[in-house]
């Protein structure tokens, strides 16, 4: 097993590269310049804790805004930019005849991949954080260090997930345009168009069973659903599970739902949490977003001529 | 046991059939030299070896392994020049022979190897900045590190200057000496003939001759050409005469005053009588030893011999796209692969091409 030796390989080169050092740049701008501009000067000293900012969560009903949301949309975007091309651009100047012209299988080509450019973004992503943590002391803004260090954690998890997708996607593609288009497509799926799609999916069930003659569905039932669906989002997973490191899973599972949704959704969790709004299952999805893709990748991978 | 085993190998791309039905086997210890025009499924072949594309026929097998099933282990005991390749541009020349000796796991000194191929002094340059014999030179210490026992080298002197083709020669034979097998394609034929033990020459993916240098000459039905001096012009129905004779392959003019003729060795007199009987003064006449150039195109240009007479024009052309390929690696590849039985036809071109790609490659970094 080589992967380690293409993982340094990956992780040298991307290092070097602008895009990497303007990301990096911006991360430091964003988790610095947010925490200082929040906490140095909007809020008042004795309302400096850690969740004031990176547990905000603004509900109006139609439209909701948060914090670790915005962060993980510019996360997304960047870390899915860190891999799109890491096959689909060796294959086009060659490269990879150098790589695969080495003891390397394609396995480890894919891990070394993953955990090259997975390693840039993290690299990226700390040198923000840490930009973060100065800015926190400096006001003296509470750590709650029990909820900051897992919601860091999580949002490593996003940037890891956000690789994998867009490694897979490089190595389906045929070309880098089809990478670059296909990235494109799907970010805007995850960032726009995954929200309207998971509430339509129960209305069209509940239609197709009221067709069928089985009844419509229960309102819960729909609710449940529709929710489920939404958190399947990686950009959503990662959201109410910072929001659960702060606020507990109950008023966590709520978030970026809408007020309908919240109405009858709210009984159902105080009674009890089903397993699958719990933390760890929705832990485990996110898993799943670093793991399935690669896999998927790999196969097609495996199976091409170069 | 042998180095490579081709055996009934078929590949077939969506339109095209790039390899077809090869068998071929390259011994421990031998240097073979694998010829063809371009296109003739020279870089497929090779690609069939490291596996970087899968037969849809046949079986290959690399120092007894399976090519595909256990590729990895094939790599981890072969040095490859790849064709088509490019360098990582942000990574230096030093980072590259590391990324080598990572892989292979093995101990080397990267400044050592980068030494051995004339690039140490680039060592921690860019290899973005290294100009394409550079980027050559790059690959083949990747190549070279943890001592292969095989060798697999894609037109390794392209992008090369003289002494830099003949350093890449003499690094070559002194692997060789060690006892590794050498596996290199070329279409540039001094090379194949200075250094190889054997060739085999492919034509549009088939395999149609595999021999020694010595041994393709006593094959070839060209292996002698006979140059005869004539007292004057010699009339064209006497030429055809000639060239109807059994055993000769081609009759031309040498200027006005001599005709060569391509013949087996026992046709030679038969051609001198028919001559004299129809009146030409035969003043000399020269047997000269066929050229491997001659050996390449008898054995390339066979079946187009029969199929067009008047493409020289086209083949002009196509000489011209050549040059233009060998600067830009990436596309060589695909013109490689698709370009179907492009034939260098023109015996001088051909052999010009090694000083021209000097001219356009000088070892300058960009």
């Amino acid at each position: 097993m080589s992967w380690q030796a293409v993982a340094r390989k990956e992780f040298r080169d991307a290092i070097r590269s602008r895009w990497l050092h303007g990301s990096t740049l911006f991360f430091a701008l964003f988790l610095g310049g947010a925490p200082a501009l929040f906490f140095g000067l909007l809020i008042p000293a004795d309302l400096r804790q850690v969740s004031n900012l990176f547990g905000f969560f603004a509900d109006l009903g139609v439209f909701s805004f948060s914090f670790p949301g915005l962060l993980a949309l510019i996360l997304g975007f960047v870390a899915l930019s860190t891999s799109y091309g890491s096959i689909t651009e060796e294959r086009e100047t060659g490269s990879i005849k150098l790589l695969l012209s080495l003891p390397n299988s394609r396995l480890d080509a894919m891990l070394g991949k993953l955990l090259g450019r997975s390693a840039v973004v993290v690299v990226a992503l700390l040198v923000g954080f840490f930009a973060t943590f100065v800015v926190l002391l400096g006001t003296g803004t509470g750590l709650q260090i029990g909820s900051f260090v897992p919601q860091i954690a999580l949002t490593v998890l996003l940037g890891v997930a956000f690789v994998s997708i867009g490694l897979s996607l490089s190595a389906l593609a045929d070309s880098n345009r089809e990478a670059t288009l296909a990235t494109m497509g799907l970010y805007l799926v995850f960032a726009v168009l995954w929200g309207s799609v998971s509430e339509g999916i129960p209305k069209l069930l509940n239609y197709t069973a009221e067709q069928v003659g089985i009844g419509s569905l229960s309102e819960v039932l729909r609710v449940k659903i529709g929710v489920f669906l939404k958190y399947l989002n990686p950009l959503k997973t990662y959201e109410t599970l910072s929001a659960q490191v702060y606020y507990g899973p109950e008023q966590a599972r709520l978030v970026t739902t809408t007020f309908g949704e919240q109405a009858i959704l709210t009984p159902v969790l105080r009674e009890s949490i089903p397993f699958y709004f719990t933390g760890w299952f929705l832990l485990l999805i996110l898993l799943a977003w670093i793991a399935i893709p690669v896999a998927v990748g790999y196969r097609a991978f495996e199976q091409a001529d170069l | 046991m042998s180095a490579i085993e081709l055996d009934g190998v078929t590949k077939r791309f969506d339109d095209v059939t790039a390899v077809s039905n090869l068998s071929l086997t390259v011994e421990e210890g031998e240097i073979f030299g694998f010829l063809g025009p371009n296109g003739a499924g020279k870089s497929t072949t090779i690609n069939l070896l490291l596996d970087f594309v899968r037969p849809t026929d046949g079986a290959v097998t690399v120092l007894g392994h399976d090519a595909r099933e256990e590729s990895v282990a094939v790599r981890e005991r072969t040095g490859v020049l790849p064709e088509g390749f490019d360098v990582y541009d942000r990574l230096t020349g030093r980072a590259h022979v590391e990324f080598a000796i990572d892989s292979k796991d093995v101990d080397a000194d990267p400044e050592a190897v980068l030494a051995r191929v004339g690039i140490a002094d680039a060592a921690d340059r860019q290899a973005g900045g290294y100009s394409k014999g550079m980027r050559q030179r790059l690959a083949l210490a990747m190549a070279l590190v943890g001592e292969p026992d095989l060798l697999i080298l894609d037109e390794p002197s392209s992008g090369l200057d003289p002494a830099g083709a003949k350093e890449m020669r003499e690094i070559v034979l002194a692997e060789a000496e060690r006892g590794t097998t050498v596996f290199f394609s070329s279409h540039i034929l001094e090379q194949v003939e200075a250094v190889c033990d054997r060739v085999g020459i492919l034509r549009e993916g088939e395999l149609v001759a595999v021999d020694s240098i010595e041994g393709l000459r006593a094959a070839s039905d060209t292996d002698a050409s006979l140059r005869v001096t004539v007292g004057e012009r010699v009339d064209d129905n006497v030429l055809s005469a000639v060239r109807d004779l059994a055993g000769v392959d081609r009759v031309d003019r040498d200027g006005d005053d001599a005709l060569r003729v391509a013949c087996d060795s026992d046709a030679k007199t038969r051609v001198v009588t028919e001559l004299e009987a129809r009146g030409v003064s035969v003043t000399d006449f020269t047997t000269e030893e066929a050229s491997l150039e001659d050996l390449f195109l008898a054995y390339t240009e066979r079946a187009e011999d029969v199929e067009a007479t008047g493409a020289d024009d086209e083949t002009d052309d196509e000489m011209a796209d050549d040059e233009t390929d060998d600067d830009e690696m990436a596309d060589d590849e695909t013109d490689d692969e698709m370009a179907d039985g492009e034939v260098a036809n023109e015996p001088d071109e051909a052999a010009d091409e090694p000083d021209d790609e000097t001219a356009e490659d000088a070892e300058v970094p960009r």
